[in-house]
């Protein structure tokens, strides 16, 4: 089953780079780790209010960086990775007054903004080779708009919250490896030294328990 | 709407991560948008790949990659909100698919007949809307490669349950479907599809030639 779902990604799965060494650091949000100083959120906000060139180069040198180094470990090459980089900041600009601080962490928009890029990127270039009309490209189908104008969306956030808390660093490593790096899991089992069967049902084990904590109480 | 079949957890995440081919990811997008409990799982996602960019180590954008941002930023319109949708005219297209071309219906069977979605051509499978007389016995068929349908109007109900507007049902080659429509009205899908139908029995073989979905 798993093998067959994950079958449905290959075409746009890019092939993953030389093996790294594993990102031990496991902690959560934007907002906490040692950098916790910084409140992205507000950054993002104070450039929503008052177009804040000084708040918005603040926010480009933290995250342009990172998402050129995510989407290069997601496999896009680093002219690719650039060119998402810097039209992901740019978008930050213009949608910077829809980020609601109360819904998503700031690196989470961040994510989705960048993600959309590719998303795009590997679409138009699709559209360009068959010589079409690139300017009537359809925007990639954003999720993170709300389904449902009923239910609260920050009580929502906060039970995403607690049940990404609930699990493990390792269920968590599988899920960063072979979702958010796209990394073949022959590839996540030598990087972790763990049996190829073991990270199969350790990412099943970590959707089950995902889905499980956020049906409580819904 | 009570939504009673989701998609596979893993398809959910390969969608937030942004690695699903177009024609998934549109019929996965257009579940998400209407079923909470999974757009809960994509946030749920989207968070951890947050994470994910904090941690990750940070590589050097161009010199002068922020000038050249600036520069554009100065360029961007006035106006930079987000134009307002397209007027939807055409009742068989949901919101999510009002940016997609869509084509004329051809029929492809009694009681069957599709609409193509334009696609960017950059992933494998097609996607389309599947229209079925009420009542109607869908063929029997299997696939040989994966099929992924979301029910937007009407129901059927083969094997593996009842499909109402809103669930979502995964094929693959293993799958063998007699998917019988509800008596309540047409049934029109959203169907992505890699591979081939095959339609099996007699009625399959006989038709089979016709069919070019």
């Amino acid at each position: 089953m798993i093998a067959a779902i994950r079958a449905l990604g290959v075409p746009i799965r890019a092939e993953a780079g030389l093996p790294r060494r594993l990102e031990a650091r496991l902690s959560f949000g934007a907002s906490r780790g040692p950098k916790a100083k910084v409140d992205w959120a507000d950054l993002i906000g104070r450039v929503a209010s008052r177009q804040d060139r000084e708040a918005f180069k603040r926010l480009f040198e933290h995250f342009a960086p990172r998402i050129k180094g995510l989407m290069q470990k997601a496999g896009c090459s680093p002219d690719e990775a650039e060119e998402i980089a810097q039209n992901a900041m740019i978008a930050v600009w213009r949608k910077a007054s829809l980020f609601d601080p109360a819904t998503a962490g700031a690196a989470a928009w961040i994510f989705t903004i960048a993600r959309n890029l590719r998303i795009d990127l590997f679409r138009r270039r699709a559209r360009a080779g068959r010589l079409e009309d690139v300017s009537e490209l359809p925007d990639a189908p954003d999720p993170t708009e709300p389904a449902d104008a009923v239910i609260s969306r920050a009580q929502d956030a906060a039970r995403i919250e607690s049940a990404i808390k609930q699990l493990s660093a390792e269920q968590i490593a599988v899920v960063r490896l072979s979702f958010i790096e796209e990394k073949a899991h022959p590839e996540i089992a030598s990087q972790l030294g763990i049996p190829l069967g073991t990270v199969k049902s350790r990412i099943r084990l970590a959707m089950n328990r995902l889905r499980d904590i956020l049906d409580e109480d819904a | 709407m009570t939504i009673s079949h989701h998609p596979p957890e893993e398809l959910l995440a390969e969608f937030a991560a942004g690695n699903l081919e177009e024609a998934h990811q549109l019929v996965v997008g257009v579940h998400v948008a209407g079923c909470t409990r999974c757009a809960r799982f994509v946030r749920a996602l989207e968070q951890l790949a947050g994470a994910a960019l904090e941690e990750v180590e940070p590589v050097p954008t161009a010199p002068d990659a922020f000038d050249r941002i600036m520069s554009r930023i100065d360029e961007l319109p006035e106006d930079t909100k987000a134009p307002p949708p397209a007027s939807v005219t055409d009742n068989d297209v949901p919101p999510a698919l009002r940016n997609y071309r869509i084509g004329k219906r051809r029929r492809v069977a009694p009681g069957l007949s599709m609409r193509p979605i334009e696609l960017s051509g950059s992933g494998k499978a097609r996607a389309f809307l599947l229209r079925s007389a009420p009542g109607s016995r869908m063929l029997e068929h299997t696939h040989t490669g994966t099929e992924l349908t979301l029910v937007l109007e009407g129901s059927f109900s083969h094997e593996g349950g009842r499909f109402g507007p809103g669930d979502f049902d995964y094929g693959d080659d293993e799958v063998e479907h007699r998917p019988i429509v509800g008596d309540e009205g047409p049934c029109v899908c959203l169907v992505a599809m890699t591979g081939d139908l095959r339609m099996n029995g007699l009625l399959g073989r006989l038709i089979g030639p016709f069919v070019r979905l």
